[in-house]
């Protein structure tokens, strides 16, 4: 991936009750300089009070592992923050402990009472702390309309940020809104309002080396998980409940994917193209180059993965065709240099999380022409019913051209996954 | 008594002889004395032996008699230790003084057969400069065959550089070997060692060659530990033909090391391999190949036929991680 999205995590502190809209709107026609300057101060003052740090400690340390923010959503100190924040308690319960601090130097425990991580999102409850609520305002903002974005920045205190919320962003997987303002690391879990005062979203995202491109996940989701947190009777086994969550993400991820495949032609083959608005390609050569050999790379990605852990992200699908083909070398010079494609290891993962891959590796004959085909799975060591995939898929038919399909699925259902291996090499032709 | 002539060796703990003197006995001299005096016909350097230790002496009927000449360990024929017995007969001419093996060879000995010089596996060896030579250029065809194949920019520098590696490595190997060779027999052998580490390693090469080839051709399922048994095969033709060659092993007993070596190489190194990819969860294993289409000599198999063989493949995974987590403690990290 040529872009990390930088996972931040902020902070907040709290001081006053909630301050009234009609105190906000009154700024929302103002002039960008002066005004924006006084509405983000009233913002802040606003919802001061609701916003804790979260930090997250391991054993018995008093020097914190991570921290992030959490903003009052309901009665009887109940908070939303990212999953990523509290990601680690959840995980390891007995290895990490999670303490806030407010606006007015209370501090206090921390217990997970749900999370949802297909939307990054998680609902702490605080002891000792009940602040007033802030609003949520569920239907997405107007592009364009201004927004301010509440965390604590790399630990160095409460800070407002001011931007433009860009709406849902059209292609994403996961809806997300693109919110034009800085967003840096410990803003996470931080509230993002309207010039209100209003949660339109949850602060989650941003790319390091990109300007003010920032995302948010919608408030509405925040809704759904606090209304389901308030359940008398909530699930107690958060990592089933992830796990349960992640088995959906993986059906709504084929069933998005479901349709007739989109394909396109590179040197004779006709190889899977942008399969899904969500998925991103893009493709590179080399027109200039002296090297005997023309290679074409076309990677997609479909962005849909799921942080759950340090290390452990799951339930995204990316592919790459690397085309080659040759006028100057001869049969067995090429079928060398083709092998190099061939001998790609599998995609990254870590004994704690997985456990080896099982391969079939064989010749099977596709639509025109026979190829060389691995496919590997591996299980989830604590996912139940998870599996990575990796496929390779060379060519056998050229001796002046050839290509070779790499596919990698990471924490899908088998079945669903195997299915959509088979359309994705049914659907490769040579179409000379 | 017409004279006679006898040989007397001494022997070391391997039947090799030491060195051996030659005596005439004749009506002059009957006997032979052995001690450790100079005043001895057969002066020993061996503490055990007392100045005059023994005397022999050839019967009428050609038989060699040894005597005890009073000393404190006597002798000791066939295993059995004599003291002022008188004359003893040596059964197999073979007898021991203090901790000295003699053997005395007398002009009535029976001989073996001479052997015939069959042509076992050295003999291919008779002209190892050639096969060395021989070995050298098939060697290097290869080589620059593969950086060939390669097809990079600098095709010269590639091949230059790596056979100075190869040189280099195969130089050091011969070295040790003709070094041993030195010590044992007392000659370098250095165009044998040669012929044979050149030889192995271009059969080695083409064998490799040969086996991928067909592997594609006939396409054959993967198999990880191929060229570790193809290269443990060669190691064990080396190790054979270079002992045979540099020490005084018989040809059964460096036979049994070229098997044994090479085998628990094999067997530690596809151990520690197997280990080594139940923690690595990223390995894919190794992948055939590949060549032009015009080599295929199989077809290949359906779609449908292929995922009806994946439907192991759930099952097969699941038992990986369980064997991962059962058999290596170290996996598992909780």
């Amino acid at each position: 991936m040529s872009r990390l999205a930088l996972i931040v995590m902020a902070a907040a502190v709290a001081c006053s009750p909630t301050g009234a809209p009609a105190q906000v709107s009154a700024t929302r026609h103002s002039t960008v300089d002066a005004a924006a300057s006084q509405g983000a101060r009233e913002v802040l003052a606003q919802v001061r009070p609701a916003v804790i740090q979260i930090k997250s400690f391991f054993g018995s340390n008093t020097a914190q592992a991570s921290h992030g923010t959490g903003f009052a959503v309901a009665e009887g100190g109940v908070f939303m923050t990212n999953y990523h924040v509290v990601a680690e308690k959840v995980q390891h319960p007995d290895k990490y402990r999670l303490e806030y601090r407010a606006a007015g130097g209370e501090t206090g425990a921390i217990a997970v009472l749900a999370v949802d991580v297909r939307h990054d999102l998680a609902v702490v409850r605080a002891t000792g702390y009940a602040p007033t609520p802030l609003r949520l305002e569920a239907s997405p903002p107007v592009k364009g309309e201004r927004a301010f974005a509440v965390g604590f920045p790399l630990d160095v205190g409460l800070t407002i940020t001011e931007g433009i919320s860009n709406g849902k962003i059209d292609d994403a997987f996961e809806a997300r809104i693109h919110y034009s303002g800085a967003l840096n690391a410990g803003m996470s879990g931080g509230p993002a309002l309207n010039a209100a005062g209003e949660v339109i979203g949850v602060n989650v995202a941003g790319y390091r080396f990109e300007q003010l491109v920032s995302f948010l996940v919608p408030a509405a989701h925040a809704q759904g998980l606090r209304d389901r947190s308030l359940d008398p009777e909530p699930n107690a086994d958060l990592k089933k409940e992830i796990a349960t969550q992640l088995h959906a993400h993986s059906a709504d991820l084929f069933a998005a994917l479901e349709g007739p495949m989109q394909t396109q032609a590179v040197s004779g083959y006709s190889l899977p193209a942008k399969l899904a608005p969500f998925i991103n390609c893009n493709a590179s050569g080399e027109p200039m180059s002296e090297d005997p050999v023309q290679t074409v790379r076309v990677n997609c990605f479909a962005k849909a993965g799921l942080f759950l852990q340090r290390g452990l992200s799951s339930g995204d699908l990316r592919y790459s065709h690397y085309v080659l083909s040759t006028d100057k070398l001869d049969a067995w010079r090429f079928a060398n240099r083709f092998s190099g494609l061939t001998l790609a290891v599998g995609n990254f993962g870590s004994p704690r999380h997985v456990g080896p891959y099982a391969c079939e590796d064989r010749v099977v004959g596709l639509r025109g022409f026979d190829a060389s085909m691995l496919v590997c799975a591996r299980r989830y060591r604590r996912l139940e019913g998870l599996y990575d995939f990796t496929v390779r898929v060379s060519s056998l038919n050229g001796s002046k051209q050839g290509f070779a399909s790499h596919l990698d699925m990471y924490g899908v259902e088998f079945d669903a996954g195997m299915k959509f291996i088979r359309r994705y090499v049914e659907v490769m032709e040579w179409k000379p | 008594m017409s004279a006679e002539t006898i040989l007397v060796e001494s022997l070391d703990g391997r039947g090799r002889v030491q060195w051996r003197e030659r005596f005439t006995l004749d009506e002059a001299r009957r006997t032979l004395t052995v001690g450790r005096s100079i005043h001895a016909d057969v002066t020993l350097d061996d503490p055990h032996a007392a100045a005059l230790h023994a005397s022999l002496e050839i019967a009428p009927d050609g038989q060699v008699l040894a005597n005890d000449l009073g000393s404190m360990n006597g002798l000791v024929v066939c295993g059995k230790r004599y003291r002022n017995t008188g004359a003893v007969a040596l059964a197999d001419n073979m007898l021991r003084v203090g901790r000295t093996r003699l053997r005395i060879r007398t002009g009535q000995e029976l001989l073996d057969p001479e052997r015939p010089d069959e042509l076992h596996p050295t003999s291919l060896l008779r002209h190892p400069a050639w096969l060395a030579g021989f070995a050298a250029l098939a060697g290097c065809m290869q080589l620059i065959y593969a950086k060939w194949l390669a097809a990079p920019r600098d095709l010269a520098e590639g091949i230059v550089t790596s056979l100075g590696i190869a040189i280099l490595t195969v130089g050091v190997w011969v070295a040790v070997w003709a070094l041993l060779s030195r010590v044992v027999q007392g000659e370098w052998r250095w165009p044998r060692h040669a012929a044979i580490c050149l030889g192995v390693v271009a059969t080695l090469v083409a064998v490799i060659g040969l086996v991928d080839l067909g592997w594609f051709a006939f396409a054959l399922p993967p198999w990880n530990s191929r060229n570790l048994w193809i290269g443990a095969i060669a190691l064990g033709c080396a190790l054979y033909l270079h002992l045979t060659c540099a020490s005084n092993l018989t040809a059964r007993r460096a036979a049994q090391i070229a098997c044994v070596v090479p085998l628990l190489l094999a067997l530690g190194s596809q151990w520690l391999q197997e280990r080594y990819r139940v923690r690595d969860v990223n390995h894919i294993g190794a992948r055939t190949r590949i060549y032009p289409p015009e080599v295929r000599l199989r077809g290949s198999e359906t779609v449908e036929d292929y995922f009806k063989r994946t439907a192991t493949l759930r099952s097969l995974a699941d038992k990986r991680l369980s064997d991962a987590l059962a058999n290596d403690p170290a996996y598992d990290d909780k």
